[in-house]
């Protein structure tokens, strides 16, 4: 009746999961709780579950990340803190509960961490920065948001119910096969990415379709704000990238399930085809994720320089040989596999070559700021301290594409502490540039300054102090993921490190603090402009919060950096426009399909898990049933009245002549 | 959002040009015919004496290509039409990856065992 799960899944015998796992659940249930008795649930289903607007949807891909953030950094916290006592003993993780914490710390901070915020964003930003009032399919976007969810939920379920995997982030046979791991981690592992991997696909659809054929008058390619190209380009390689990893996935699937032989040791199976397609996926996968911290960092760096992006034609072209090129280097991971040195010299030499594109960034960025009056608000620090850092990964990114070097460094700490540098300096900082930069368009009111600036320092420190000893202990050929180890003399270089690991946590409490104290100073951080930094892209030039059709007008671009353009030609003409003459707008309804559609897929999902065939079949019933009801829908838009409108764009345009004004009496 | 405005001749989704029911019937008949011929041709190429043994693998490459086109113009409606641009770049694109994804995979794998003593020089020395 219910297939491989019963009481034994619990782990009654494991204090920490246990705990971790009541926790969590009281939280979410008091969380629960409240909502009900405030009544706020009505609110939260109209408003928030079911919302198909993009802004929303981003907002809810952004907390979804932050919420995993902080299950990822106790992961981390739990295995510094391991290394740096299990000098000679055992620790106080045992080794099968060790090997789950890592592998789904990195699970965790790839898919549901540093996905959902870069995805948040760009769904938050795009279509704001192009000037359009949704993405091109606004339901799917909530599809896609819910499916990623319900991976999530998925990982943290194994918490509780039954274990992870124990195989590392990528699930490398035959360890994963069934006869190495007969438990149900790997079926987690596999089935949560599968089902969010289908949300990561249709958000890469939507956010390309959108880029390609609605953009607002005027808004043709070379004039569109870079974060829309790094968009652009990284959506382009979801779409390429994530079938290969479904299929890979599907393989192994096949192999456990049903009794295949893609990648076991025995009857004709290749382990190595797994390696290879998994990292055809994984190295697009890197540069899904940094091309649109790239993006973030050219509008930050631009609006705070109060400069034009210096370069923009070449940071387009360096963005799309990028996109390109991050096909072509996927070898590089495995080196020592045993390719040759013909295969081998091929994609060292390519992998190099990757690195010419990302220095062009480098300098470019570098020629916006010289010259420029630079502001150093929150997220410029970001930009300049993932500037400093990403420099350093990148070095040592080239210095493991030599593939002599890499058989000596190959899977030690030294290329743990290089990709976390790269991550971490790249996309994390990234992610919290943008956070601070967009926050005030999301939610009307800019975030504390001074805690921002404590986070920063915390963050920047913390990270060197946690990873330049992770490089050191690799030079002294330290391997990863070790349980316990015996050699005096990495000891100090892990002590050092889970400081740093404390460092990194406080600066993670200052961020909080940070989203605490503003959301009580709301009033006085309060933006009435629309405009917090003195921007240059078109998300500026609309209200913050913007209303759900973000333009009254489809904004007309004549060049690059549109907005700002429009502020010259506003100060150089009189302030008075014509009163315009408003439209009905039609905005797509809001639509519960995402939800109950991941609803089922997470029915379905487990099932697969604990191999319950009937809650299968009802699962896979339900989502189709969700599609077909969804596609028989009979409207699927509302208007909003010409009045409407105008009330709510005089209201913004009032506030702006208002600002102006007292300036100019300034 | 029926006053999304146009850049040139990009429409938005759903707002391509639309043709008549019976035009489009026809294409997609047209389309069904010439894919079923080339698939029974196809199985006949395969299973007959009639040709020249060596040269069936070639016009079954050949044929499978030609179905991969007549999928593309007739279901996928690629044409060299200036709304088309976009969709042409993606094909591109995609052929582009798979290329690289294939090819590279063909080439690294049979590039494995390069770091191996020959294994039949091996056994005969054991034997």
């Amino acid at each position: 009746m219910l297939g491989k799960l019963d009481w034994s899944a619990i782990p009654f015998d494991q204090p920490i999961p246990l705990i971790a796992g009541g926790v969590v659940l009281v939280a979410i249930l008091a969380v629960l709780i409240w909502v009900v008795v405030k009544g706020h649930l009505s609110y939260l289903w109209h408003e928030w579950i079911t919302s198909v607007d993009h802004k929303r949807i981003g907002v809810m891909y952004i907390l979804l990340a932050s919420v995993m953030l902080l299950r990822g950094g106790s992961d981390a916290i739990m295995m510094r803190v391991q290394q740096a006592i299990a000098y000679q003993s055992q620790g106080y993780l045992p080794p099968e509960h060790y090997n789950q914490i890592f592998s789904a710390h990195g699970t965790i901070m790839i898919f549901f961490v540093a996905m959902p915020f870069v995805i948040g964003l760009m769904n938050l930003v795009v279509p704001l920065q192009l000037g359009v009032r949704d993405v091109a399919f606004p339901t799917l976007n909530s599809v896609g948001f819910w499916l990623t969810a319900t991976g999530a939920l998925l990982v943290n379920l194994s918490l509780v119910i039954g274990e992870f995997a124990r195989t590392g982030w990528l699930a490398f046979p035959p360890l994963s096969e069934l006869s190495y791991s007969p438990g149900v981690g790997v079926d987690y592992y596999a089935w949560s990415l599968q089902i969010s991997g289908v949300g990561t696909l249709v958000a890469g659809i939507n956010l390309v379709t959108t880029v390609l054929k609605l953009r607002t008058k005027g808004m043709n390619y070379l004039r569109m704000p870079m974060f829309c190209w790094t968009t652009l380009a990284s959506n382009l390689l979801i779409v390429a990238a994530f079938p290969i990893l479904t299929a890979t996935l599907a393989m192994l699937l096949l192999d456990r399930y049903l009794g295949f032989h893609f990648f076991t040791n025995e009857a004709g199976g290749n382990v190595m085809m797994f390696m290879n397609l998994i990292w055809a996926w994984g190295h697009p996968e890197v540069y899904i994720l940094v091309l649109p911290a790239f993006g973030i960092f050219s509008e930050v760096v631009s609006t705070f320089s109060g400069k034009a992006l210096f370069g923009y034609r070449s940071m387009v072209l360096a963005t799309m040989a990028i996109c390109v090129i991050s096909f072509m280097v996927w070898l590089h991971h495995f080196f020592t596999m045993g390719a040759g040195p013909d295969v081998n010299a091929i994609f060292g030499i390519a992998s190099m070559i990757i690195a010419v594109p990302t220095g062009v960034k480098i300098y470019n960025w570098l020629f916006t700021m010289y010259g420029g009056r630079i502001r150093f608000a929150t997220p410029m620090l970001w930009a300049v301290g993932f500037m400093v850092t990403f420099i350093i990964g990148g070095l040592t990114g080239v210095l493991v594409a030599v593939p002599p070097a890499d058989f000596m460094l190959h899977n030690s700490m030294f290329l743990v502490a290089h990709f976390h540098n790269v991550i971490i300096g790249g996309v994390l900082f990234g992610a919290f540039a943008g956070f601070e930069y967009w926050f005030p368009k999301a939610f009307g009111f800019r975030l504390d300054e001074r805690w921002g600036k404590r986070a920063f320092w915390f963050t920047f420190l913390g990270f060197y102090i946690t990873f330049v000893p992770l490089y050191v202990a690799g030079m002294l050929g330290m391997t990863r993921r070790l349980q316990h180890y015996d050699v005096a003399a990495w000891r100090p270089w892990m002590i050092v490190a889970a400081i740093g690991m404390a460092v990194l946590s406080i600066g993670v409490i200052c961020q909080i603090m940070q989203l605490v104290v503003s959301i009580r100073n709301r009033e006085a951080l309060r933006d009435r402009t629309g405009d917090p930094w003195d921007g240059r892209s078109l998300e500026w030039a609309t209200s913050s919060p913007p209303p759900v059709f973000n333009f009254a007008f489809h904004p007309d671009v004549r060049g690059e950096d549109a907005y700002w353009d429009m502020k010259i030609a506003a100060q150089q003409q009189s302030l008075e426009h014509e009163v315009p003459e408003y439209h009905d707008i039609e905005m797509p309804r809001n639509s519960p399909t995402g939800f109950v559609c991941a609803f089922f897929a997470a029915i379905m999902g487990f099932a697969l898990i604990w191999h319950i065939w009937w809650m299968v079949i009802l699962g896979g019933i339900g989502a189709f049933a969700t599609f077909v009801v969804f596609a028989w829908r009979d409207h699927d838009e509302y208007v909003i009245p010409a009045a409407e409108v105008a009330a709510i764009d005089r209201a913004n345009l009032e506030e702006r002549r208002n600002l102006v004004s007292m300036a100019g009496a300034i | 959002m029926s006053d999304q405005t146009h850049i040139e001749h990009d429409l938005a989704p759903g707002e391509e040009e639309q043709h008549s029911v019976g035009e489009r019937i026809v294409g997609y008949v047209v389309g069904l015919g010439l894919a079923l011929l080339l698939t029974a041709t196809s199985f006949f190429i395969a299973g007959t004496d009639l040709v020249w043994q060596p040269s069936i693998p070639v016009a079954l490459i050949v044929l499978a290509i030609a179905q991969m086109g007549v999928h593309l113009v007739f279901f996928l409606h690629i044409t060299t039409g200036p709304d088309n641009t976009n969709n042409v770049l993606a094909l591109a694109f995609g052929l582009l990856v798979v290329f690289l994804v294939v090819g590279g995979t063909v080439w690294i794998m049979a590039h494995l065992n390069q770091n191996m003593p020959p294994m039949d020089q091996f056994i005969r020395m054991h034997s």
